[in-house]
């Protein structure tokens, strides 16, 4: 996302860029020489068609929801640019620590997938949760549940981790199918 | 926001900035548009064409002013436009430390020198240095990968006792902001053969 972010930016600073060269060469040749035509756009033409184009016609309309919907895209993607790393307590001033999300579903993972009685688990991390889904073909979720959420409040009671996250366990089993 | 904080990950303030703005003009003058043209600011001007008579006049009535407005504001677009394409485009920069007039340490040189001593640390696994940020303001960017297991208190010590130490001691500088990147349990696979 980061990449397609920057890659727009691009794009539309370079619009922005002709767009001003285009309005400010074309306003001055049309004060240097009032009789002469355009210079690059047919901008005479485009004022003919927009005088005649009510608000209400479709290709109005038209034109504004695609520019709509396209402004909500790059909204929306701007927003989801932000940065997701987790933050580690600093180990002397100066020193900032921060590691990715998923390196923490990573290690708790692992840890998840040793324990006895576990035979799959797919995990989920963030800032502020870490979410467990294991499944298990011996053990129910009222006995395995527990110690599963002991063991994932271990591994990050291990990190010195600024924010401890909060955890969520779900464990799927057949046990517990009637 | 700390020099260290800062030396986190490339800045990428301009372009979700720009993206987001234009995003948001985009988003408001369509929805605007649909507005008008649904009705709810009055049948007649649904009615009224786009390129407005009376908007017309009002731009006739003072062309001087209209055209000094218009060639300023090209101008201005074409140069914030040039602005944020360079900073996009322009890669992110590591500077040399000049330490005094005749010894300057490449960015290259210390980052290796930086990261061969942090892969020395137990429990790390593969280390990557760079130099980040200004010229006169200079911070170090450590990506740290961890051995499954590592003991990341341990490694913290290690690291801000020796490594980063080492570094501040060689090039005789009190503070060094540094941002650390680590990835937990991240070994490289060794392959069975």
């Amino acid at each position: 996302m980061r990449v397609v972010v920057r890659i727009v930016a691009v794009l539309l600073a370079l619009a922005i860029a002709t767009a001003g060269a285009l309005l400010a060469v074309e306003v001055g040749w049309r004060w240097l020489r009032p009789d002469a035509g355009p210079l690059v756009v047919p901008w005479p033409r485009w004022r003919a068609e927009l005088s005649t184009l009510t608000w209400e016609s479709t290709p109005v309309r038209v034109t504004a929801l695609i520019t709509a919907v396209a402004g909500l895209l790059l909204l929306v993607a701007a927003l989801a640019t932000g940065r997701r790393d987790v933050a580690l307590l600093d180990p002397a001033p100066g020193v900032t620590v921060r590691t990715s999300p998923r390196s923490l579903a990573r290690i708790v993972g692992t840890r998840v997938r040793a324990q006895d009685d576990v035979s799959g688990a797919t995990v989920s991390a963030s800032r502020r949760k870490v979410r467990v889904r294991a499944s298990s073909a011996i053990e129910p979720e009222a006995r395995l549940r527990p110690r599963l959420t002991g063991v994932v409040g271990a591994v990050l009671a291990d990190l010195p981790l600024a924010r401890t996250p909060r955890v969520s366990v779900v464990v799927d089993s057949p046990r517990d199918r009637p | 926001m700390t020099p260290s904080l800062r030396a986190v990950a490339r800045s990428y303030r301009a372009e979700r900035g720009l993206t987001g703005v234009v995003g948001l003009l985009a988003l408001l003058a369509g929805a605007l548009a649909l507005v008008v043209a649904a009705g709810w600011l009055g049948r007649f001007r649904a009615a009224r064409p786009v390129l407005d008579p009376v908007a017309l006049d009002t731009i006739a009535a003072w062309p001087l002013m209209a055209r000094i407005a218009a060639i300023v504001a090209g101008v201005l677009l074409l140069v914030l436009g040039l602005w944020l394409a360079a900073r996009a485009l322009r890669p992110e920069a590591h500077p040399d430390l000049r330490l005094d007039d005749a010894l300057t340490v490449t960015s290259g040189a210390l980052s290796s020198a930086i990261a061969a001593d942090a892969e020395r640390v137990r429990g790390v696994d593969r280390a990557k240095a760079a130099v980040v940020g200004e010229r006169d303001a200079p911070a170090l960017r450590l990506s740290l990968w961890l051995a499954e297991g590592a003991d990341v208190k341990a490694v913290w010590q290690e690291l801000d006792g020796s490594v980063l130490r080492r570094a501040r001691e060689s090039l005789g500088v009190d503070a060094l902001p540094t941002a650390v990147r680590v990835e937990l349990g991240a070994a490289r696979r060794t392959r069975v053969r």
